[in-house]
């Protein structure tokens, strides 16, 4: 929104209305509380229903609290919860740097260079379609159901995401920025080092944002299809023993676990390019 | 002479050479490797005898118990039923959050629980759910597609100019009409970048759940190759994955195009 004189002053007297049943209704943060409430009570309705019913198809919150706990407190297969976590975010953090000091730089130079970009784009665009995931029974092949095989799924699914973010964002940066570096005298080196380079950090960054949620999403589909720790191992346990409070914790922490590592990324940009345009709620 | 003299941008040549040289180096060099023996063939598959099993599986059932016509054609069938099936709920959803308080205020803290779980880790809660058929995997691939729908759609309505809706608001249209007319018209650029983008999750989320719980399909095809210790198998597979995701892309940009043509400039 603009925020020009009319806009303040209709804020400032919209502060002194009076609270209606209306108003509190239409509030956003009665709402989401009112959202909470209802997915929970949802949840736990229908856990409760359904285990009445002798199926035990889904777990009740609390329920899965507790297996949460003992996770925490029990070893499963010689790691603790934190263990488990550890190790997931490991592989996501190696797989995730590899592919970002390679794709990053790569990109940069495919974009600046034509002669590079005519050699590496058409393999590039063999490999783009297929899913990093297709990858897994092949890495499996080559590398075995080790550490190694699940950092080559990462470094694959990340690759595509950081390099085509980091191409395009030089391909697009405004003509006329370079314009400007020309009349005031900048030779090619300038013309990369000062316009090409801070105007494609965000596009940078975007794509590594992408990477990561791809990077855990590469990573469970390693652990479900083989793995000894981690916390896909967790919800395969879960479901080789049909408890459904087990899967349900991992996913939670799942959830957990990514958001965090987002909101890393998230944080290094902000402090990285304070000048990046934000829009508003996402 | 004419004012105007068209400027020709001569292309180097060797920029036209070099995109095919490097293609064929990587297929010379890929079955160089193989055929000589320095990867070794349980590892990895020369081109050549890809595409012999290629052939052979078009008519062949054996071994994993359905033709490769079969096997693609499940696999399209689920990725569509899961994708449009998302572009049904996610895109209204996503449209309605962006503009009523209400619809925010209540779908939004769900949405924000769901969002950071990626889609391959319900795969074991819908096998307890619907067992390894169809409706599991479908279910799978509409979360996949789900999350960015609602999100493109959302910004979509967000990134409306305000001094439009100041405008629409001072003719006195309500709230419904802005909604319609200036907001979902405005919205449908992004709208239509996310039916590639979730194509793309679909895709990838279909070949995961058919990974781990399939009976056919070409994500069970890979899956087999690998018991079964048949690396041309594998990557028979995924030629066959990238290529259908590929050219399912290309139909939904011309049928995209085709749609926009009257609303981007």
């Amino acid at each position: 929104m603009s925020s020009n004189i009319a806009n303040e002053t209709t804020c400032a007297f919209r502060d002194r209305q009076p609270w209606t049943v209306g108003r509190v209704l239409t509030n956003r943060y009665f709402l989401y509380t009112v959202s909470f409430c209802c997915f929970f009570l949802g949840w736990d309705y229908l856990a409760r229903t359904l285990g009445a019913e002798g199926s035990s198809s889904l777990a009740r919150p609390t329920e899965v609290i507790v297996a949460l706990q003992d996770l925490w407190d029990n070893e499963l297969a010689e790691y603790k919860l934190l263990g488990h976590i550890w190790a997931s975010t490991q592989r996501v953090l190696i797989g995730f740097c590899i592919a970002a000091v390679l794709a990053v730089p790569l990109g940069l130079i495919m974009a600046l260079n034509r002669y590079v970009n005519a050699i590496v784009k058409p393999l590039f665009d063999l490999l783009k379609p297929m899913p990093p995931i297709s990858w897994i029974s092949i890495s499996i092949l080559w590398f075995g159901i080790d550490e190694t095989s699940k950092v080559f799924i990462i470094v694959i699914g990340t690759f595509v995401p950081c390099l085509l973010n980091a191409y395009n964002g030089v391909r697009l940066v405004d003509p006329e920025l370079y314009d400007v570096i020309r009349m005031l005298g900048g030779n090619r080196r300038d013309e990369i080092l000062h316009v090409c380079f801070p105007a494609s950090f965000p596009a940078i960054f975007a794509g590594l944002q992408i990477s990561l949620s791809s990077a855990w999403t590469c990573v469970l589909a390693a652990e479900l299809v083989s793995a000894r720790s981690g916390l896909g191992y967790i919800i395969v346990q879960g479901m080789n023993l049909s408890d459904p409070a087990m899967v349900m914790g991992g996913m939670a922490v799942i959830a957990v676990v990514a958001w965090c590592t987002t909101l890393l990324v998230t944080g290094l940009e902000r402090y990285l390019c304070p000048w990046k345009r934000k829009i508003a709620g996402l | 002479m004419t004012a105007y003299r068209e400027i020709r941008v001569k292309t180097p040549l060797a920029l036209k050479i070099l995109p095919v040289v490097s293609v064929t180096a990587f297929f010379c060099l890929w079955e160089f490797v193989v055929r000589t023996g320095i990867v070794p063939e349980t590892m990895l598959a020369a081109p050549s005898s890809v595409a012999q099993l290629f052939v052979l599986k078009l008519s062949e059932v054996d071994p994993d118990g359905a033709l490769l016509q079969e096997h693609a054609w499940v696999s399209i069938q689920e990725a569509f039923t899961g994708y449009f099936l998302s572009l049904a709920v996610g895109i209204p959803l996503g449209l309605a959050m962006g503009w009523f308080v209400m619809a925010e205020g209540l779908a939004r803290p769900v949405f924000e629980i769901i969002r950071p779980i990626p889609p391959v880790a319900w795969i074991p809660l819908t096998i307890f759910w619907f067992g390894i058929g169809l409706p599991g995997k479908i279910f799978i691939i509409w979360l996949g597609g789900l999350v960015p729908c609602v999100i493109n759609a959302y910004v979509g309505v967000k990134m409306t100019n305000p001094t439009l809706i100041q405008m629409a608001r001072t003719y006195g249209a309500s709230d419904w009409q802005i909604f319609r007319q200036l907001c979902i018209p405005s919205a449908l650029p992004m709208v239509f970048g996310a039916l590639q983008i979730a194509l793309a999750c679909c895709w990838t989320n279909l070949v995961a759940a058919e990974l781990l719980a399939a009976d056919s399909g070409l994500g069970f095809m890979i899956t087999m190759g690998r018991r079964l210790a048949m690396p041309e198998m594998v990557v028979l597979g995924m030629v066959m994955v990238g290529l259908t995701g590929a050219v399912i892309g290309v139909v939904i940009d011309r049928v995209e195009k085709k749609l926009l043509a009257g609303i981007r400039r």
